[in-house]
């Protein structure tokens, strides 16, 4: 065997990914399972002699899958001919729930997979006063038990050099009930090859991904027969292990009598009715603040990074339309990428530091019952939460919600937060549209501003309830969580967390950023017909008085206009005209499909003030208010930008689906063309007709 | 024999004993994680207005929260 597999398989909260840190010294990269978008974090580590492939199995309560995440390590356990199928489970356990631990083990070994124990967090053993007995634990599970502490390293040699060892045959702990002998025997026939204990969890399974339909429905038909539920047979087996091991565990484990824990004295004060709550609003106060004030400062370096470089390589270039598409396109492009990843950095700074305290759980503790009438689950928080930031990131951690409906829910109204690719338009439209004055001492656009939020948080809540009167689901909504002791931060994990999510929101996202950016500049830099190749003669001789500067802006202003991006906006201008837009809006609104920061610059470009205009900038911020302020629609002949054509169009960003990678991301999340088409219809319907309204009523 | 109850009944601070899981379609994840006839529970935080409730599973001293819902059919024995 050349590169062993050896597979990590644990409770949530025992300090497996800090172990899993340790062991592949941060030699590691994470993807996600073939066809699912569960994380896979793989990592591989050379010693005794070979290369080892270690694999850090999603958190598990039992083997019986409830969520995405178990589903993986089911699959991998028990389908023989999985790719990943390990040459050793490491099960990792902590002292004060050798219990749970022990259970996953037995399951594993009774599988046919050979497997070691790991008792990490072991300096909490000596703080809780848990005295464990280690030879008579190591005869009971008949293999080897490793001591390990991953935060400061102590005992990862040993375990280590215990990687290639073959623990002793094993003999199942659990018999099968008299009573389902017979259904067993009959669906053992359907397996030969394999071990009594799978062809009992295939029958507790249910569904299970890896077999034929055949074998699934012959399965099916065999529960029917006897009249039984995956749930009963699952319930038979914890019920059995857990009395058992009960019995086993009694003379291997004591206690000293629980000292007051500093746990319950934070709970007492976090989780307290009234303060638990304002402690809460406090720290997404916190988040906000953070998100919108720390990032500024590095966006604009970025964002002056890349307009320099761009510039560079516009003046060392030749002139002509592969380097401007390097320029203007590509570089720009991922500009446009780069410059959210200080928001996303600081967003999940602030979730890593609340999942690793174990502040999250307690979240979902105070959330459950805000959020269940709306068919969402005290779980959906987290997503909603992040989803103000980006709801890329946000609509995949989605995915630790147990119920398939409620996960579906929840991915399908998050886009409905409001982004931070959302901000820089509503700065824009609401200088332009709402007077700068006070109102009762506050200043009027900020409390526009702020009630764009609430509408996010009011269109996100009201499709979940609409949603969860429409879909039907079988699975029953249910809810269990642990709420694991407070903990300081292990910064590694924390540092590494961030890294991946922001380096994955920057290859997988940027892509389709970058892709979209190059076709909008494609669309705008050619043009059919003689107006867009001779606009230079034409724009000069119309406006022979104008400077150098001047022109040049009028002829880039022309040239959009008969580009094909141009022509796109006028052919669908019957359709936006009924919101109050022109033409122009309306190539502000296809681009914003691609993501919806893109409409400030194009606008821009559109307006012909040169296509860099940034808006964290005052100047420029000037030059581009003034310039759409004196647009006039020449189709009302109003101003462009009016009050009811304003409302319109923030009613439009607010709740349209405007952006490519979100689409991408929820096709990957959901594997549903269907959904993904109806979030983006039902968003882009509402928008639509909510703008309608709001401009036929204020016009 | 006491009288029996649900363990949605349960004031905070109070503990008790579970008899029976009243219920063939709750998940395996309750007994998994510690739901199991014999184990003494005590509530530790009620979530206001009919949210979730909190418990702690003395052996194991793990906290463990569940919806009211599920807390119903959860037969208990109050000490």
């Amino acid at each position: 065997m050349n590169n062993p597999i050896i597979a990590l398989l644990g409770n949530p909260n025992v300090g497996k990914t800090s172990l899993f840190n340790r062991i592949t010294k941060l030699n590691q990269k994470v993807g996600n399972y073939p066809g699912i978008t569960v994380e896979k974090r793989e990592g591989s580590l050379t010693a005794n002699n070979k290369t080892y492939k270690i694999i850090d199995l999603p958190g598990t309560y039992t083997l019986f899958p409830n969520s995405l995440d178990e589903e993986v390590v089911f699959n991998i356990l028990v389908d023989q001919q999985h790719k990943l199928k390990p040459n050793l489970i490491v099960v990792v356990g902590e002292p004060s729930n050798l219990k749970r631990s022990i259970i996953l083990y037995q399951q594993a070994r009774e599988l046919g997979l050979p497997a070691i124990f790991v008792i990490n967090m072991i300096d909490e053993a000596t703080t809780k006063g848990i005295q464990i007995d280690i030879p008579k634990l190591e005869s009971l599970l008949k293999t080897k038990v490793f001591l390990t502490n991953a935060r400061n390293g102590e005992g990862i040699d040993k375990l280590i050099k215990a990687f290639d060892s073959i623990p002793p045959l094993y003999i199942g702990n659990f018999s099968i009930p008299a009573q389902y002998v017979t259904p067993v025997e009959e669906a053992k026939k359907l397996f030969p090859l394999e071990h009594e204990y799978n062809t009992w969890q295939y029958l507790a399974k249910g569904n299970v991904e890896f077999l034929s339909e055949e074998k699934n429905n012959a399965l099916e038909s065999i529960r029917k027969q006897h009249n039984l539920t995956p749930q009963v047979l699952q319930k038979e087996e914890s019920i059995q292990r857990n009395k058992n091991l009960e019995h086993a565990l009694s003379t291997i484990v004591s206690k000293d009598i629980d000292s007051k824990s500093v746990t319950n004295g934070i709970d007492k004060i976090l989780l307290h009715p009234i303060l638990g709550y304002l402690i809460f609003f406090g720290v997404l106060f916190l988040i906000f603040q953070g998100i919108y004030n720390w990032s500024g400062p590095a966006m604009d370096f970025i964002d002056t990074q890349f307009a320099d470089l761009a510039a560079y390589v516009q003046s060392v270039l030749p002139a002509g339309p592969l380097p401007d598409l390097l320029s203007n396109g590509i570089i720009k492009g991922i500009g446009g990428i780069v410059i959210f990843v200080p928001q996303i950095v600081i967003l999940y700074i602030f979730i890593s530091l609340m999942e690793e305290t174990g502040y999250m759980s307690r979240v979902v503790f105070l959330m459950d019952r805000w959020l269940r009438p709306f068919g969402l689950n005290g779980k959906s928080v987290i997503p909603l939460i992040s989803g103000v930031a980006c709801a890329v990131p946000a609509v995949m951690s989605a995915r630790n919600i147990e119920n398939s409906k409620e996960r579906l829910v929840t991915m399908l109204v998050t886009p409905f937060m409001t982004c931070s690719a959302r901000l820089p338009i509503y700065i824009v439209i609401i200088g332009l549209v709402i007077p700068d004055t006070k109102f009762l001492g506050f200043n009027i656009q900020g409390i526009i501003l702020f009630a764009l939020y609430i509408l996010g948080i009011l269109a996100a809540l009201g499709s979940a309830w609409l949603l969860n009167k429409i879909i039907k689901t079988k699975h029953k909504s249910f809810l269990i969580f642990e709420l694991p002791t407070y903990k300081f931060p292990d910064w590694k994990n924390l540092f590494l967390n961030v890294w991946d999510k922001s380096s994955s929101f920057v290859f997988g996202a940027g892509k389709i950023i970058l892709a979209i950016s190059v076709i909008l500049w494609a669309l705008g830099s050619f043009g059919p017909g003689d107006k867009f190749k001779n606009a230079e003669e034409i724009v000069t001789q119309n406006n022979p008085s104008l400077s150098q500067e001047g022109l040049d802006h009028e002829i880039s202003s022309y040239k959009v206009e008969h580009s094909y991006l141009g022509y796109l906006g006028m052919v669908i201008e019957p359709i936006v005209e009924p919101l109050g837009y022109d033409w122009k809006m309306g190539i502000g609104l296809i681009s914003s499909f691609a993501a919806r920061e893109v409409f400030v610059g194009t606008m821009a470009t559109v307006y012909s003030i040169g296509d860099d205009a940034d808006i964290e900038d005052d100047a420029s911020k000037r030059t581009i208010l003034s310039k759409m302020r004196a647009e006039v629609n020449r189709n009302t002949g109003l101003p462009a930008y009016n009050l009811a054509s304003g409302v319109s169009l923030l009613l439009f960003y607010a709740f349209a689906m405007q952006c490519m990678s979100t689409i991408a991301i929820v096709k990957k999340e959901t594997a549903s063309w269907k959904w993904t088409l109806i979030q983006v219809g039902f968003m882009t319907g509402l928008a639509y007709i909510a703008a309608l309204i709001a401009y036929q009523a204020l016009k | 024999m006491r009288d029996k109850s649900s363990l949605d009944k349960l004031k905070k601070g109070q503990k008790a004993i579970i008899v029976d899981l009243n219920s063939n379609d709750i998940p395996a994840k309750f007994y998994e994680m510690g739901f199991l006839p014999g184990t003494e529970i005590e509530v530790k935080h009620i979530a206001p207005l009919n949210g979730p409730i909190c418990l702690n599973i003395i052996a194991s001293n793990s906290l463990i929260a569940i919806r009211k819902s599920e807390a119903k059919v959860i037969i208990i024995d109050p000490k």
